[in-house]
């Protein structure tokens, strides 16, 4: 147990380690490039807390972060290089929004069905590239970028001549109607009703929240409680291992592209049927890879993706305060970004750091084979 | 006159304490074709990577042409004049035979790959030496036996003249076989000098001038082939090991579990390795498998556990058949599995102790109850088989890449050993592990053996074979050369005949104690 | 209808364009086949080419000078290859994940440094950014079809085509062509024959950074002499996925970037159609995962096919010998 800890505490000192380094070289470029360096970093740093709308945003952009996080984590932790989330979300959002949109049905079935779909099509649009990849042994990282390129072409077919109106002028949906409309998070109860005003009015927190804190546990108790999650592992550990004891790794390979498309599908349907509340071009503008981010922060560990969402989150609304209350531009933020995902898998640079700091408080040396371990 | 290699009083120890040279004192004489013999482990293959360059010696001194020489890498010792192949080919498959052949140290004009000097190139070397090739070929189109001669080019070219040849033949066919040792006498007939490693004493009638037997670690002699007889060999390759102790109660032997018919595997290379085994495996007796190396025993054992597909025959546990199934239906038809590789197959380094233990039970209850596994079933689980087997660790919560060697051999022992299989398949479950755990291990096959379980034990340690087994098998060359039905009242002397090929009973002699 | 899609497509402009629409494909393209054979996907040529469009407009517009301009964009890109060589290699990096980073950096980067020197967070529109020349090519350009073809292409383009030849060449014909293949095919093997498998790999990112950089050039200072925000849209994993579908070869490569920007040129003109330039947009793509597919079953055959050839022979023999 306390060899656990303590390579549980190694683990977050590293991501904190690299979060820091990265944060005081954005502060550096803030100097570099702002006349009033101490203000911007200030509303990129303390913004998302200022105001209740842009508390509204960083909630928002976590939950969709979320669960996005965990569908890389899922299929990242069976070391299946699946970069289609993007595609599966593309593709939810898609479908939910459809619903949404033309869907004659009454709120409480027309949502959740909804949101049932984009999970479906995302399923769907992750066994693809699993079956592939388990059967054919078709690199995953080449069909899933073709994947999502395809999905973005569906989606801006359907987008543009099916659900656009004829007479708009841009590439946009009509707005949903109330009934296509995730309701917001505060119940709809009288002694409730000023509070969810004011959440409506300024915020799009919609029930996506307790969607996403279910997605959560579900995802974590999937891994790490069932037999799924049990298999996916091993195979991530060692897959000849997994073959010798018995474990159907092609299946399990293929489920582990398609349960995490289930992931990234509802969160396409949250873009649609939540923060936009219609369906635009470029609604995913490459979540999926930021989702990438979030999963890698939380070590591909399903209880630290909301963490790592919200600290992300976070990072992203600051940088939009900060652009627009200072002169730096809130792509400050990306570079930000980089340099964590740098950091974070540079294998040789933080347990270097590490390595000495454990070494001067703890003289034993470690055991030999852990190194062969790796 | 001084030899043109001598190798003097060589020790090598490894950092993990095993001593693979005791000593060795080894000489090769110029334009000689010299067979390098001994069981798996008896040290030949590091005294030749000492050559090689490839290990350091610990003590001892090298004298090529009677100078002392101190090889810090291949290339040292390529520069030298020594060259080695290697079992598993070093070559790219898509490239030709010719740009094999020159790789690393190519022909140019004006700076471009000189394709035409680097086919003429191989082409002389071929006639030069008889080693058949085609120089336009691309490697992953050509044979294994060419792939050899390939190999042996490589080295030519780099200007060899002593040639170290690793059991050069295990991977050949017979047809093949024959080729290469035709090669082998032009190359020496050309001035050069073979150093061939074998464990086939017909191969070292055929091929060599003068042979060495190593044992443990230490030459056990060496004599002009003319002198030597197979038998001779033989006996200084086995020896006389002390006797493990084990007590082994007398114990009837009960149902068939394991039956084998006419089982039959082809490698995808074209090799017959598995050529028609039959035999059976009873409940409440270990059949230990003895035979050098290489002869098909790794083979049989994967076939049997699912992990590679048989060309032909079948195989029953309990009448359930076996063959060419899941590894899952085949654990579930009641067999365990101790692999003999066990660092690559039987463990997942990442994964955590208590992890480790389950990979064949978590679909079942009580691991699983309803959609969950249950943790603390897992946990409880752990602990029970860390104490009884035990393994030295903190807890059943760390990863086994934290544990040491002996403790991570542990792990995989305390999960098979605790399937109570029907039939348990244990491949070297010994090797590598320090006395201690040996013992162990030993103590544990037998337990199973009481309770009532079908052992298959496969292992190299003729000792351990013949001490454990209550009857025993030997396969050569993918065969079951002799049975021995009461493994006590074999001598090891009669058995290495058999494992060396140089005995073998008739079927009708072997049918009645299969 | 389809007479005038069909005469679009065989009128000269049409192939001029598509070699105009490939060229930013071939270039990354090759980049990407050499690092890929050297066993390193070089995921990041897409922020390669977007450093390197940057750098050029940049350099170019406060020097007055295009091949300043082209020099400094080319090693800017150069610096984001090796940057992710040395994560890889050196610090080990996961090469996907640092990958990924270098496109997110790059994209972050560009737009953050173009507000700097801009103000404009949109387009380079206010800097005075250089064209490379147009190359009109004596007595061919004369000649009625051919001559549009042909000529009165950026030197890009014809760059494109002879890099092709010339990284065909090093491939197979040099010594160090046949190292970095063989480095990617069994880095073992080459390390066995004295081959540094570490500075094999670092080149061939090297050399992929030059010519990913050279695409990203001729987005930003050829037809287009500004830069735009994202103006790379995907071309680099266009790029990379065309070396899968050309098969690893460099003319496969270029062939399979061609043809991407075949049906690139095509879907814009059904644009003017009221055929969607989606569905034919995603032609290429499609053909992409196919040719995954395809040569996976084609392996797979081919290994059956030869484990029964040897068990067949081995069973003749058998029997031959009676054993």
């Amino acid at each position: 147990m306390n060899l656990l800890r303590k390579s549980a505490v190694r683990e977050f000192l590293r991501i904190v380690i690299a979060v820091s380094a990265a944060l005081i070289l954005g502060f550096v470029i803030t100097l570099l490039v702002s006349k009033q360096p101490l203000e911007a970093y200030r509303a990129f740093l303390l913004g998302p807390l200022s105001r209740f709308n842009r508390f509204g945003d960083w909630i928002e952009e976590s939950i969709t972060l979320t669960l996005v996080g965990l569908a890389v984590a899922l299929v990242f932790k069976s070391k299946q290089f699946s970069l289609g989330a993007e595609g599966q979300i593309l593709l939810g959002a898609l479908v939910s929004g459809s619903i949404a949109l033309f869907v004659p049905l009454p709120g409480y079935l027309r949502v959740p069905l909804g949101l049932l779909a984009a999970m479906g099509v995302g399923f769907l649009w992750g066994y693809l590239p699993g079956y592939l990849k388990a059967h054919l042994n078709a690199n995953e990282i080449v069909s899933t970028l073709m994947l999502n390129t395809i999905a973005l072409k569906i989606y801006d077919y359907f987008l543009i001549f099916h659900i656009k109106p004829p007479n708009a002028g841009y590439n946009a949906s009509e707005t949903f109607t109330k009934d296509g409309i995730l309701p917001s998070f505060v119940p709809a109860l009288p002694f409730l009703a000023d509070i969810r005003a004011r959440f409506m009015s300024q915020t799009n927190i919609s029930i996506m929240l307790y969607l996403a804190i279910i997605a959560f546990l579900v995802a974590y108790y999937l891994m790490y409680r069932t037999p799924f999650g049990y298999e996916l592992r091993m195979i991530g550990a060692n897959i000849k291992f997994a073959h010798y004891g018995g474990i159907n790794v092609k299946r399990t390979i293929i489920l582990a592209f398609a349960v995490s498309g289930i992931f990234a599908g509802l969160a396409g349907a949250h873009l649609a049927m939540g923060i936009h509340t219609k369906l635009i071009q470029n609604i995913s503008l490459g979540i999926g890879f930021e989702g990438i981010v979030v999963a890698l922060m939380a070590r591909n560990n399903p209880l630290f993706v909301p963490l790592s969402a919200l600290a992300y989150g976070y990072l992203r609304a600051g940088a939009d305060i900060m652009e627009r209350s200072s002169d730096v531009s809130r792509e400050m933020v990306l570079v930000i970004q980089a340099l964590i995902i740098l950091l974070v898998t540079a294998e040789r640079v933080l347990p270097v750091i590490q390595q000495r700091v454990a070494a001067r408080r703890n003289p034993q040396p470690a055991p030999s084979l852990a190194e062969g371990g790796e | 006159m001084a030899a043109l290699v001598e190798m003097d009083q060589i020790v090598k120890i490894y950092p993990n304490g095993v001593v693979a040279n005791d000593g060795v004192t080894f000489s090769v004489e110029r334009g000689e074709i010299h067979a390098l013999v001994g069981e798996n482990g008896a040290g030949k293959t590091t005294l030749m990577k000492i050559l090689y360059g490839e290990e350091r010696p610990t003590a001892g001194v090298i004298r090529v042409n009677g100078k002392p020489v101190h090889f810090h890498s291949p290339h040292d010792a390529i520069r030298a004049g020594i060259g080695m192949v290697h079992q598993n080919f070093m070559q790219v498959p898509s490239l030709t035979v010719a740009e094999n052949v020159v790789l690393g140290k190519e022909p140019t004009r004006q700076g471009l790959l000189d394709r035409k000097a680097a086919i003429r190139i191989t082409e002389e070397l071929s006639r030069q030496y008889g080693l058949k090739v085609d120089p336009e070929a691309t490697i992953d189109s050509v044979n294994v036996g060419m792939r050899q001669r390939v190999e042996i080019l490589k080295i030519l070219y780099r200007g060899a003249e002593i040639l170290i040849l690793d059991e050069p033949t295990a991977v050949l066919t017979p047809q093949e076989t024959t080729e290469l040792f035709k090669s082998i006498r032009a190359l020496v007939k050309q001035g050069k000098t073979v150093i061939f490693i074998t464990h086939k004493l017909r191969e070292v009638k055929e091929i060599s001038d003068r042979v060495t037997v190593m044992r443990g670690g230490r030459v056990m002699g060496t004599l002009p082939t003319s002198e030597a007889t197979r038998e001779g060999l033989a006996r200084m390759m086995v020896g006389r090991d002390v006797f493990l102790e084990v007590s082994k109660p007398p114990r009837e032997r009960g149902p068939k579990v394991l039956e084998v018919r006419d089982l039959t595997y082809v490698s995808e290379t074209g090799r017959y390795v598995l050529r028609g085994l039959s035999f059976n495996v009873y409940a409440g007796e270990i059949l230990g498998v003895a035979g050098v190396e290489g002869n098909g025993q790794t083979e049989l054992v994967e076939v049997l556990t699912g992990l590679r597909p048989a060309t032909g025959g079948e195989a029953k546990v309990m009448g359930v058949p076996i063959l060419n199934r899941p590894p899952r239906a085949v654990r579930l038809a009641g067999v365990a599995h101790i692999p003999e590789d066990r660092l690559t197959n039987g463990l997942a380094l990442e994964a955590t102790i208590n992890e480790n233990l389950i990979v064949d039970r978590y679909f079942r209850p009580p691991f699983r109850r309803g959609m969950f596994i249950v943790n603390q079933v897992v946990r409880h689980h752990g602990q029970k088989l860390i104490e009884t087997f035990d393994i030295r660790t903190p807890s059943g919560d760390v990863t086994v890449a934290s544990l040491s060697g002996g403790n991570m051999q542990k792990v995989i022992l305390a999960r098979e050993f605790s399937s109570q299989p029907q039939l348990l398949i244990a491949a070297q479950p010994t090797r590598g592990v320090d006395v201690g755990a040996t013992e162990f291990i030993r103590q544990q096959l037998v337990e199973q053996r009481n309770r009532g379980t079908a052992v298959l034990l496969v292992s190299a340690d003729l000792a351990e074979v013949m001490s454990l087994s209550d009857r025993l098998v030997v396969m050569y060359e993918g065969q079951i050369t002799g049975v021995f039905p009461d493994a006590s009242k074999a001598t090891e002397e009669d058995i290495g005949y058999y494992m060396l090929g140089i005995k073998r009973q008739s079927p009708e002699e072997m049918e009645a104690y299969l | 209808m389809w007479e005038l899609v069909l005469r679009g497509i065989f009128s000269a402009l049409f192939v001029a364009s598509v070699l105009r629409i490939s060229t930013p494909l071939i270039l990354p393209a090759l980049g990407g086949l050499i690092s890929e054979l050297s066993g390193a996907t070089n995921i990041a040529l897409e922020g390669i080419m977007l450093v390197a469009a940057f750098t050029g407009v940049v350099i170019s517009a406060y020097t007055q000078s295009v091949w300043l301009g082209v020099i400094a964009g080319m090693l800017s890109g150069v610096l984001v290859a090796g940057i992710l060589a040395y994560f890889h290699l050196y610090l080990k990096a996961d090469l996907i994940l640092a990958g990924i980073a270098l496109n997110i950096m790059a994209t972050g980067g560009t737009i953050f440094l173009l507000y700097v020197l801009t103000g404009d967070k949109g387009s380079s529109s206010t800097l005075a950014s250089k064209a490379v020349p147009v190359v009109n090519i004596p007595i061919i350009k004369d000649i009625p079809v051919l001559g549009t073809i042909l000529s009165g292409h950026n030197i890009f383009t014809y760059l494109a085509f002879i890099l092709t030849w010339l990284v065909s060449v090093f491939l197979y014909r040099t010594p160090q062509g046949v190292h970095l293949r063989a480095v990617g095919e069994n880095p073992e093997a080459a390390a066995s024959l004295g081959i540094d498998v570490r500075r094999v790999r670092l080149g061939a990112l090297l050399l992929s950074g030059v010519l990913a950089s050279l695409g990203g050039l001729n987005l930003s200072m050829a037809y287009l002499t500004l830069f735009q925000r994202e103006m790379t849209a995907g071309r680099g994993f266009i790029a990379l996925a065309a070396v899968f579908l050309g098969g690893r070869t460099p003319w496969g490569t270029l062939i399979a970037a061609v043809l991407f920007g075949f049906f690139d040129a095509l879907s814009n003109q059904l644009g003017s159609l009221a055929i969607p330039s989606q569905w034919v947009q995603m032609i290429p793509y499609v053909a992409t995962v196919l040719a995954l597919v395809v040569y996976s079953l084609r392996q797979r055959a081919q290994a059956i096919e030869r484990t029964r050839r040897f068990q067949e022979k081995h069973l003749a023999e058998t029997h031959a010998t009676g054993d």
